[in-house]
């Protein structure tokens, strides 16, 4: 299947973690990982499945990378009826914010008539776990999904 | 051919730029060398120790050493040749096809001010190095914890130490804070901390987000000053709601005192016998003064080159500063090239536009037989690698106590006996 990731990114955590999707499931599927710095919103192909993985900055904002385009988004009245997207966020459990960046792009999205697949999972930078090793099944669960959908469509 | 690039300063701008160098050409051999024997600069040694999220970047660094082929050079201190060191940056130069120089700025900026060399007075590079377990902290330099600290600076390096010094023992759970730091604080019982900065509040250096944190702790009581210095207070601006947010802050039972002043100066360290016991500050325009019985002071007002490496130099004959560019195969990246200002990101952002002139200059950079690495190798039996951090990163993990992730080794020795024995044994 096709699948569009786009990141937004700070320190580069959200970056990495699409480039190991990329190893990962790049030989089944389709995929294209894009900088959500350099993405028009009006340009999204709303036929293609969306996978969102963004980090949380500030007091609960998004960040850096991620900005223009909720900021664009926001501002618009670009209808995203017929897009269906997944979303995974990174996060620090030690902001009472966690997740709020993925959060709000989620939102937005849902706003502008997206469909959101599946839950937004949210990778903690103070635990354990690596986010690749969360992001994977969740990853292969939001394509089985979307894969269900586009057959029965 | 295989271009020898040496990146020299293992903290975040350095690895960056490892990063973005590879992602522009994969062919380039990359050596990341440091002075010390363990790599991640101010991840490891600056960043707090309760605020392993931040830290966890090293995740990202380590998989350049992990699977991207970058080699990690540890104990090797360049320097100019009048500063002694292991190896001149000239002589580096000319092992090696590009050289660039991530050393940041590690030096404490000094107020300029008397009193500044009294017995607990600190800056904040010392004292966060000393908390991080950096091994070429001494402990005769640190003050004990007084009851009274004064900390001069509004950044978030100084919302740091505020923290650090307010928070309580139990509190460091999870982070890798040696016991022994959080002992002695503990001991101290501290009372008041008055943290003084220049600019009104609304226009202070730090993160609200650094500010709100501080509240967390319990038994903490706020005065907030001065908010209506200068610019009229806006309780919209969220560096004052934040500060607002600590003043509502009724504690159940107070452990300690904690002043925000806004719009003062430091004028001059106060003490006896060699010893700090007061601060005295003033307005800009000299219309007031005040003095603050403190028994510790920590300035967290900047940082500056420690001139090992003739930065002013370079940097003044740079051919192209904004670029990284110091001279032919010469470049600058991270805080040494910007100065002490901006977060981990900023050094993500600037090491790619460095990245960028590397490679756009090597497409018509002339062959050369650099020998890179081997050279060093055939020179010095000092050096550590990736694999000798990883046994001492095993090794502090394994050692910790209860509560807390990893256990710092504080020596270059106890680092050395870790890193060297085994290569020996194994070779
Ligand atoms: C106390 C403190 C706390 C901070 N907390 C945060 C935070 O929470 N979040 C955030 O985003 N930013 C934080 N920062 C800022 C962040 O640490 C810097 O932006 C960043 O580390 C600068 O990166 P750098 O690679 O230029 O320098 P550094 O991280 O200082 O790395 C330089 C490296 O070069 C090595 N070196 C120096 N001289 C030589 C030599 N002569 N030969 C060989 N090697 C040498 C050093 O050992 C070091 O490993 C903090 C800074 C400080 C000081
Ligand atoms: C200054 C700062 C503020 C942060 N704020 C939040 C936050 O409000 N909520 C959250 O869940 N994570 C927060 N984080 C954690 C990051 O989202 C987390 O470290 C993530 O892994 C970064 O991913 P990135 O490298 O892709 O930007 C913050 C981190 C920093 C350094």
């Amino acid at each position: 299947m096709k699948i569009n990731i786009l990141y937004g990114t700070e320190t580069g955590n959200s970056e990495m973690l699409c480039e190991d999707l990329e190893s990962e499931f790049g030989d089944d599927h389709e995929l294209e990982i894009m900088n959500l710095a350099e993405v028009d919103p009006a340009d999204l192909d709303l036929s293609v499945f969306h996978v969102f993985v963004s980090s949380s900055y500030g007091d609960g904002e998004l960040p850096a990378s991620a900005k223009p385009f909720a900021e664009k988004l926001e501002g618009s009245d670009t209808d995203l009826a017929g897009l269906s997207f997944a979303i995974f966020g990174l996060g620090d459990s030690d902001y009472e914010t966690f997740g709020h960046g993925s959060e709000q792009l989620a939102d937005m999205l849902v706003k502008h008539n997206a469909k959101q697949v599946g839950p937004r999972v949210i990778h903690d930078a103070q635990g354990d776990d690596l986010a690749e090793d969360v992001a994977f099944p969740w990853f292969a669960e939001r394509v089985a999904e979307a894969e269900a959908m586009s057959d029965a469509a | 051919m295989t271009r020898k690039i040496a990146i020299i300063g293992a903290g975040p701008s350095g690895c960056y730029l490892a990063q973005a160098l590879l992602k522009q050409d994969a062919t380039v051999e990359i050596d990341i060398i440091d002075r010390l024997p363990v790599p991640f600069g101010l991840v490891r040694y600056g960043v707090a120790p309760d605020h392993q999220g931040t830290k966890a970047v090293s995740r990202q660094f380590a998989r350049l050493f992990e699977r991207q082929g970058v080699n990690f050079i540890g104990n090797l201190d360049i320097c100019t040749d009048a500063h002694g060191g292991d190896i001149s940056l000239d002589d580096l130069r000319a092992i090696y096809d590009v050289v660039v120089l991530a050393t940041g700025l590690s030096s404490d900026r000094k107020l300029g001010i008397a009193g500044e060399d009294l017995q607990g007075v600190v800056g904040s590079g010392v004292l966060t190095r000393a908390w991080n377990d950096h091994p070429d902290s001494k402990d005769s330099e640190l003050p004990a914890p007084g009851k009274q600290v004064a900390i001069i600076g509004n950044g978030n390096v100084a919302m740091d130490v505020l923290r650090i010094l307010s928070k309580q023992d139990h509190e460091y759970e999870g982070s890798d804070f040696g016991s022994h730091h959080a002992e002695s604080i503990a001991a101290a019982k501290v009372e008041r901390i008055e943290v003084i900065g220049r600019s009104p509040a609304g226009m202070a250096k730090f993160d609200p987000v650094m500010v709100k944190e501080i509240g967390k702790s319990a038994g903490l009581k706020f005065e907030i000053h001065d908010l209506d210095f200068d610019a009229a207070s806006d309780s919209e601006n969220p560096k004052i709601a934040a500060l607002n947010g600590l003043a509502e802050i009724e504690p159940d039972a107070k452990r300690c005192t904690i002043s925000f002043r806004f719009g003062w100066s430091p004028v001059s360290f106060i003490g006896a016998d060699g010893k700090l016991n007061a601060l005295h500050i003033a307005r800009a325009d000299g219309s007031e003064t005040l003095e603050l019985p403190c028994d510790m002071a920590v300035t967290a007002v900047g940082f500056s080159d420690d001139q090992r490496l003739g930065r002013m130099d370079l940097i003044e004959s740079a051919a192209d500063l904004d670029n990284g560019r110091l001279g032919d195969g010469l470049y600058a990246a991270g805080w040494f090239r910007r100065g002490p200002q901006g977060t981990i990101p900023d050094n993500r952002s600037d090491s790619q536009i460095v990245a960028a002139a590397i490679a756009q200059d090597l497409a018509t950079m002339p062959e050369s037989d650099a020998p890179g690495r081997e050279a060093l190798f055939a020179r010095f039996d000092h050096l550590t690698d990736y694999a000798a951090w990883q046994r001492i990163d095993e090794h502090e993990r394994a050692s910790c106590t209860e509560g807390r992730l990893r256990n710092k080794l504080r020596t270059r020795r106890d680092m050395l006996k870790l890193a060297l024995n085994v290569t020996e044994t194994t070779q």
